[in-house]
């Protein structure tokens, strides 16, 4: 039974580059050797972290999306237990999470373009149309304590 | 049904003080007796308006807002989130907080 996970882990500042390299391939590793693969790494760099672990107070964050069983997780989720450069890690299975999106998504567009056909519109969106800064959202999802609206 | 509707029938909104307050008023203006002294914006879900789908754990610069100052998770009744978008707020929330993304509590 295959399943998607996401697999962040925050890797202690004192690690060079290369440690954090090999970090992936030994979580590589562990996903090949039980027959899963990796979809997409991601390596945001390193943050500031919104409160000290240990006596960090910035780590490097890597993201690993995982295709794989619940033993590939298992035992990573083990290996990086037991690591020491590894500072905190969360694996989360997001294949249902994806579907409701989806689901929810073709939902409304589906019924938005009914509604515009109805109304005699072309049923796709015009380019141009509709409220200003609805698609153009420039997502930079940096970590920022600064910003705290009420 | 709570009186923090705009349009909730004013007397039936036990606003504490200021419910009272608004009767003296009232003459002021004849507005067919809906206007309430205290203008309340009537709140509706962010993520339903936005139509954002996926509240993401990752997304920090979405999550703020909704844990201000002591970083406790902004009740419902406060922001205006529906239930639904509330329930997926507090996953993510705390997941974003393992990762030291959003913080637990302000030091």
């Amino acid at each position: 039974m295959n399943r998607k996970y996401e697999l962040v882990y925050l890797v202690s500042p004192d690690a060079s580059d290369d440690q954090v390299a090999e970090l992936h391939t030994e979580v590589n590793d562990i996903v090949q050797r039980l027959g899963g693969q990796i979809e997409k790494t991601d390596n945001w760099g390193r943050r500031r972290l919104a409160y000290e672990i240990g006596r960090h107070k910035e780590a490097t964050y890597v993201l690993e999306a995982i295709n794989g069983s619940g033993d590939v997780l298992k035992e990573i989720d083990r290996r990086l237990k037991v690591s020491d450069l590894v500072i905190r890690h969360l694996i989360v299975r997001v294949d249902e999470d994806q579907n409701v999106i989806e689901r929810t998504r073709t939902k409304r567009g589906e019924a938005s373009r009914r509604r515009r056909i109805v109304r005699g519109l072309p049923p796709e969106r015009q380019p141009g149309e509709g409220q200003r800064g609805e698609q153009d959202d420039d997502r930079d999802d940096r970590f920022d304590m600064t910003e705290d609206r009420r | 049904m709570n009186g923090r509707k705009t349009f909730g029938g004013g007397g039936a909104g036990a606003g504490g003080g200021r419910g009272r307050a608004g009767q003296t008023q009232q003459g002021k203006d004849g507005k067919d007796g809906q206007r309430r002294p205290m203008f309340r914006r009537r709140k509706v879900c962010k993520f339903c308006a936005d139509k954002i789908d996926d509240i993401n754990y990752k997304d920090a610069k979405l999550l703020l807002p909704f844990v201000p100052e002591r970083a406790k998770i902004l009740p419902r009744r406060i922001s205006g989130t529906c239930a639904l978008h509330q329930r997926k707020l507090r996953v993510a929330i705390m997941r974003a907080r393992v990762l030291a993304l959003i913080p637990y509590t302000a030091e």
